[in-house]
């Protein structure tokens, strides 16, 4: 039989906390971290509200401990920061005790800071400093750069599904421990703001110039985010053998694909409908055993209904509390699978359910609506979603520790 | 299979196609006919890079005739640059404003992906990597944990266009040679850098062997940035996995691309196969990402031909009389290093 999956360590970075107790006192003090960033150089950082880090991309490099020496992105440095803390956690102080992989995601690299020198880069003429940002503009800079600072070797690889890029990390890397490949591997994803990506989506008509309404009647759009978040993944064997400290198991997961339209979900949900169902399947749980659910919410007009409506088709009248915390990190795209996997394991430690802020107004398309409140409740099994562009969709079930 | 690439192997019969060359150290795809694959109002609007990935799976799954794949699964290392390169300077010229969504879409990795499963209506599994020379082993890998899991068959593919600007920004890492060289003459001239190239390959791959079998992948390892002592315990023990030798090993295909700054990982390869044939491929497809797709392609159809085109190999003096186990070694500008092991199915 396939072995159990264990998550035995978690670490990360948002713009409500540097590491996962920050984060945590953040959503118990209902505390969004939506602002505006000094940090990407937009006509729009004044009108578009985004979840950045608080902190200079120097300042992350003096945290992760990188003095000077080659270029760092941003990108590189939230995620070095965030599996710092994740294997720390995880008690592994030597990478090459026991072979690890390592599968990071990513929607743009380091475009963050290439794209500050990008004309400098491909002007023939000119000759400087910038030139060390030649080799950070693809995905797997970041990843290597992790790897190398803290000790992979054994497999790394890079995901990009876009939204659901870190979800599908932490898929693969389940997969690989099953399959016996590997015993442990941390799987999760980076992403920091960038002027690309923010107008990107803006030309989507997909931003809300105020902090998002996920699953309200006048919600206008998503914020954009950034952060980074890992999630160390054991097999049972190993994991009894290292005497592990086992915080959460993932019982259950499912990809499938929209195959709708490159950038808009089917209104009925059926990617959504499909991916949860399957999960929780294989998790072995019933509908009726979910106590909460950590939707994708990103607040556009499309996702929210297309999610709400599978939801209702999943559980019928007996939909589970759910929330969006995109109102808290913002949407933070190739991060944000496993930043809310983390959640969904907070729920469970403390036994907590987070809010979906800013909600008023309940959509009339739908005849549900997000919890609101900080709420304290038995949390056994959480569904975790993230759905993305090219119809990516991702459910994952996360399920408390039992023997 | 399908394969876009400079050569002619996209169709017709490869054993009878010239060599294609080049000298520019830049070796451009030759361009199939896209309006047999792709409707006339979308061919206007998608960028090369989606044309070319999205044509050769198209072609991949009617030579197959199989149906819908169990899984759509890719890699990339650049994606779309023309995409990318596209929106980074609208948002310069337009200064952020009334921008057009669609090089921004389309520069997303998983674009292709998208589009597959868009219009062949494909709902399962979708995954793409983004890993320089891991990307497609990557996918081959994840497709094979498919397989095991019981998938009938994938879709598993790999892409990479060069763009005039890209090929001058890597040229900032010492990737290409700075003498011009003809392609035909690669290996004859060992200097620092090798010559750019791109390519679209897909392959449907069956949990179950078939009368139509190209080969069977028989193994897979990846190593990430091994020293040379770690090339060779990692190339021992993946044939020991196989319970295989060298001389088991019929072909060696391998990524020799005149580099000379990585020339000594291809050597130290070469000496575990005192004897055995050694077939180089980047005078055929150039140097990229995912060009371990290429080999993997034109392994396959070795295996299955048992020949090769010779006008291709000019450079090779006998090949061997068959072909039971190609052994394929590959690595990208020294860090990511993989061996696939294939067998007459």
């Amino acid at each position: 039989m396939a072995e159990r999956v264990f998550i035995t360590g978690m670490g990360m970075i948002t713009a409500i906390g540097d590491t996962v107790a920050a984060n945590f006192s953040s959503l118990q003090q209902q505390q969004s971290g939506l602002g505006f960033t000094s940090y990407i150089d937009t006509i729009y950082k004044d009108i578009l509200p985004v979840a950045a880090v608080k902190h200079s991309t120097a300042a992350l490099s003096e945290m992760a401990g990188i003095i000077a020496g080659p270029a760092y992105t941003r990108t590189t440095l939230l995620g070095l920061l965030a599996m710092q803390e994740a294997l720390q956690q995880a008690g592994i102080r030597d990478l090459q005790q026991e072979p690890a992989g390592f599968i990071n995601a990513s929607t743009v690299g380091g475009m963050c800071d290439t794209e500050k020198v990008y004309f400098d880069i491909i002007d023939r003429e000119k000759k400087g400093d910038f030139l060390q940002y030649v080799d950070t503009l693809d995905c797997a800079d970041c990843t290597q750069r992790i790897a190398d600072k803290v000790g992979f070797s054994a497999y790394i690889t890079t995901i990009s599904t876009a939204c659901s890029s870190s979800a599908n990390a932490l898929m693969y890397g389940a997969r690989l421990v099953k399959q016996g490949l590997l015993r442990r591997v941390v799987c999760g994803g980076t992403e920091a703001l960038t002027r690309f990506t923010l107008n990107g989506f803006n030309s989507l008509k997909n931003v809300d110039k105020r902090p998002c309404r996920p699953f309200d009647q006048q919600r206008n759009g998503l914020n954009l985010g950034e952060g980074a978040a890992y999630l160390v993944l054991e097999s049972e064997s190993l994991a009894r053998e290292n005497n592990s400290r086992i915080l959460a198991e993932l019982t259950g997961y499912c990809n499938t694909n929209e195959a709708f339209h490159p950038t808009a979900p089917s209104p009925e949900g059926d990617g959504a409908y499909t991916a949860m169902k399957t999960a929780l399947a294989m998790s072995g749980r019933s509908t009726g055993e979910v106590q909460y659910v950590n939707v994708h919410g990103t607040a556009t007009l499309n996702n929210d209904i297309s999610e709400g409506k599978a939801l209702e088709r999943l559980f019928g009248a007996q939909v589970p509390p759910f929330s969006s915390t995109k109102p808290f990190t913002g949407h933070t795209l190739a991060a944000a699978g496993a930043i809310e996997a983390i959640y969904a394991v907070l729920a469970i430690q403390h036994q907590v359910i987070f809010p979906n802020l800013n909600f008023t107004e309940q959509m009339e398309e739908l005849s549900i609506t997000p919890e609101t409140r900080l709420l304290e409740a038995p949390v056994e099994t959480v569904i975790s979603n993230s759905f993305g562009f090219g119809g990516n969709n991702a459910s994952l079930v996360i399920s408390k520790y039992e023997r | 299979m399908a394969a876009i690439s400079p050569q002619h192997t996209f169709d017709g019969d490869i054993f009878s196609r010239p060599l294609q060359t080049t000298d520019a150290n830049l070796f451009a795809i030759t361009a199939p006919d896209y309006k047999a694959f792709i409707p006339a109002n979308s061919l206007r609007r998608i960028s090369r890079l989606l044309k070319m990935g999205l044509t050769a799976a198209m072609q991949c799954m009617q030579h197959s005739g199989l149906g819908a794949p169990g899984a759509i699964i890719t890699g990339t290392g650049k994606g779309s640059l023309q995409d990318t390169e596209r929106f980074i300077k609208d948002i310069r010229q337009y200064e952020e404003r009334a921008l057009n969504p669609t090089p921004f879409i389309q520069s997303t990795y998983n674009a292709v992906n998208g589009m597959i499963a868009v219009q062949q209506q494909i709902t399962s599994y979708n995954n793409t990597f983004v890993h320089r020379g891991f990307s497609f082993e990557s996918a081959l890998l994840d497709s094979m944990l498919q397989l095991q899991e019981g998938a009938s068959h994938t879709l598993t593919g790999a892409f990479d266009e060069i763009s005039d600007e890209h090929y001058y920004i890597k040229s900032h890492l010492g990737y290409w040679k700075k003498e011009m060289v003809n392609s035909a003459e690669l290996y004859n001239h060992l200097s620092p850098g090798t010559i750019c190239g791109e390519g679209a390959v897909f392959f449907t791959l069956t949990a179950a062997p078939s009368a139509q079998s190209y080969a069977r992948v028989a193994g897979l390892r990846m190593l990430y940035k091994p020293t040379l002592e770690a090339l060779t315990a990692g190339l021992s023990a993946f044939m020991e996995e196989k319970e295989l030798s060298a001389k088991d090993i019929d072909l060696v295909i391998t990524g020799r691309n005149g580099d000379s700054n990585f020339e000594h990982f291809y050597q130290q390869v070469s000496l575990a196969f005192p004897g055995t044939c050694q077939l180089p491929f980047k005078h055929l497809c150039g140097e990229y990402e995912t060009a371990g797709a290429f080999a993997l392609w034109l392994g396959a159809q070795l295996i299955k031909a048992q020949q090769a085109p010779q006008q291709w190999f000019p450079m090779v003096q006998r090949l061997p009389a068959t072909m039971q186990r190609i052994l394929i070694y590959n690595h990208f500008f020294g860090e990511q290093h993989a061996f696939i092991l294939l067998e007459r199915a």
